[in-house]
């Protein structure tokens, strides 16, 4: 049994006060170990940005906790959480949000470079092996904006994986992508998966997809309504 | 210094609001230097103009006319007075004078006294054009445009009609150039027993004593101690007599603060806007860099490192710039030079980088309190 990674201990999400209110997440709890391959569905609405942003730690949950290897993240201030973030997580969304202003290097290397623990050369290397990790020799001087839509997709994972982050969390990273450039995206989490141990949890609406996981959390209405590994 | 870097980044991804801003502040810095450098010369030109030469403090007589005594009182008193040049320091006889050659006739006023104290106050040797600067007793120095009137050369001899009814002869030893058309017309120096003969004073008894400080705008606060302690003489001073002069020099001076106050606001409200423009575009930008870990102060610092970089080039452009336009000026043909002061030109160098600084505090809160989230939610 692998060691755990995070625990999400009874997670609630309240938007909004009064009449307005919004119930986005109930008592939702589960545990993650390093590692794992886990997609996580549900219905437009079900929460599931919710979820991944409060395990992000991007949002913090009204009531409930999220552990990350035995530290409780509500115990933290905003600074430290970010320190948290920069260290452990990696980032993917639907859109790929690159810096236009900077290379494909630059923006790969960038997570890094917050850090700012890391020398320049080593930085450099693990730049260009993260970029070749995902088939992107030789587009690192061009600029963001030059690429193709699947391109900047995986500049961006590999921006994700950059700090060698513990875990990916990814909010639809293949919403806007064709079947194609989907099935590339996947083929590579699961590589990185193997080859690195990073763990993933990949919001998805495919189920074809999230079939391919080895773990499925399916969210409804808020609730997990199911959590199941494949064999 | 990740901050900076993106900072630089942010710049150069737009360099036409990059350097709209920067000219803007180097314009504005420039005219800041040059007014305030043109106001200043042109002030202190015209206070030179007017007392440079002239005595600043003169003590005479309660009456017109009356000798006023140099007693060792009174020059005590003006040792006591710090601010008072002490090598400026003369005390002079006048007397009036007529000088007729053939039809032509013209009033002089003889300036009675020691050369070498006359100095001081008139910087006669230095300003004498033709032959040489010499008051022995029967020596004349006229002015240029006197002698310019009267075809007169060093080395004539003049025959005058002094006040009192007698006449006596002059060599004209000197030609001074003092700078004023109505001094050199009708003023002339001769020796200190000239005059002194003519109005039969003793040794000690002269017109006024005249005298310059140090500082001239002393003047009326030297003036007023030296009268509280010389009773039964007129301390007399040039603010005094030269009010419109005065009022002139302040509204000139307060009209240059109102436009430099103006010029500043004017760039700190450019600034303001563009970096407050700049901090919106780039919302996304920053919302992912710090939902990757940049902290909030870094991520505030971005803005206030444009605002260093955008303040400090401008700045450095617009001194250029004023030195560009004083150095155009100079060949303008005024009648004063414009000498820009070192510690105002760094001072408004400095003015113009903390109003941009101050102008970026907008966008560095705005960009310091941004929440990954916002970003991140509305995609
Ligand atoms: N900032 C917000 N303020 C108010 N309500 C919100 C906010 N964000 C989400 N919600 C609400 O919370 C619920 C869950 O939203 P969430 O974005 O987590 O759904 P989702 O499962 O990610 O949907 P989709 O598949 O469309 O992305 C929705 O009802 C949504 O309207
Ligand atoms: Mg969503």
């Amino acid at each position: 049994m692998a060691e755990l990674l995070l625990s999400a201990e009874g997670l609630d999400k309240v938007y909004g006060t009064g009449e307005a209110a919004t119930h986005a997440m109930r008592g939702v709890s589960f545990e993650v170990a390093e590692g794992e391959f886990a997609a996580i569905i549900g219905q437009s609405g079900s929460g599931k940005s919710t979820l991944l942003n409060m395990l992000g730690l991007l949002d913090t949950p009204t009531a409930g906790r999220v552990v990350y290897r035995g530290t409780d993240t509500a115990t933290l201030d905003k600074r430290k959480r970010a320190e948290l973030r920069n260290e452990l997580i990696g980032f993917v969304f639907q859109f790929h949000y690159l810096l236009p202003e900077f290379t494909v290097f630059e923006n790969v290397a960038m997570p890094a470079l917050i850090a700012g623990t890391t020398a320049p050369s080593e930085i450099r290397a693990r730049a260009f092996e993260t970029l070749a990790m995902l088939d992107l020799d030789g587009v690192e001087d061009k600029n963001a904006n030059q690429l193709s839509g699947g391109q900047k997709q995986r500049v961006a994972i590999a921006r994700a994986l950059m700090n060698r982050p513990a875990i990916v969390l990814a909010d639809e990273p293949t919403g806007n992508l064709d079947t194609v450039n989907t099935n590339l995206v996947y083929d590579l989490f699961r590589k990185i998966n193997k080859e690195t141990g990073t763990a993933f949890m990949i919001v998805t609406h495919d189920r074809n997809v999230a079939q391919r996981t080895d773990r499925i959390l399916e969210i409804s209405d808020g609730q997990l309504v199911q959590d199941v590994r494949s064999a | 210094m990740l901050s900076l870097r993106i900072a630089w980044r942010f710049l150069r991804s737009s360099p036409v609001q990059s350097g709209l801003i920067v000219g803007g502040i180097a314009v504005g810095i420039a005219v800041q230097v040059f007014v305030g450098s043109l106001i200043t010369s042109l002030q202190a030109s015209l206070v030179d103009q007017t007392i440079g030469s002239a005595p600043q403090i003169t003590i005479r007589a309660e009456k017109d006319g009356d000798p006023v005594v140099f007693s060792q009182r009174v020059q005590d008193v003006i040792a006591e007075q710090p601010r008072i040049v002490k090598r400026t320091v003369v005390p002079v006889r006048n007397a009036t004078a007529l000088f007729t050659d053939g039809t032509d006739s013209a009033p002089l006023n003889l300036i009675g006294g020691d050369l070498r104290q006359l100095d001081g106050i008139y910087r006669l040797t230095t300003r004498t054009e033709e032959g040489a600067a010499s008051l022995r007793s029967t020596e004349i120095m006229v002015g240029t445009d006197f002698a310019k009137k009267f075809s007169i050369t060093p080395g004539d001899t003049i025959s005058l009609a002094l006040q009192g009814g007698s006449r006596a002869s002059f060599t004209v030893s000197g030609i001074f150039d003092l700078g004023s058309a109505a001094f050199n017309e009708r003023q002339a120096f001769v020796a200190a027993s000239v005059p002194q003969n003519v109005l039969g004073w003793s040794s000690t008894e002269y017109s006024s004593v005249q005298m310059q400080l140090d500082e001239p705008f002393a003047s009326a606060e030297v003036a007023a101690a030296m009268r509280a302690k010389l009773p039964g003489v007129r301390v007399s001073e040039w603010q005094a007599e030269n009010a419109d002069l005065l009022v002139a020099l302040q509204s000139q001076g307060s009209s240059s603060y109102i436009i430099q106050t103006f010029v500043l606001v004017a760039i700190a409200l450019g600034i303001a806007s563009t970096l407050a423009i700049a901090a919106v575009q780039k919302t996304r930008q920053i919302g992912i860099l710090k939902a990757m870990g940049l902290s909030d102060g870094d991520a505030g610092r971005i803005f206030l490192w444009q605002a260093i970089i955008m303040g400090g080039a401008g700045s450095a452009a617009g001194v250029g710039l004023a030195y560009f336009l004083l150095f155009g000026f100079s060949f303008s043909g005024a009648s004063f030079t414009i000498e820009p002061r070192l510690p105002f030109v760094l001072g408004s160098a400095a003015v113009g980088i903390g109003v941009a600084l101050a102008s970026s505090i907008i966008p560095t809160r705005r960009t310091s309190r941004l929440d990954p989230i916002e970003v991140i939610q509305s995609g």
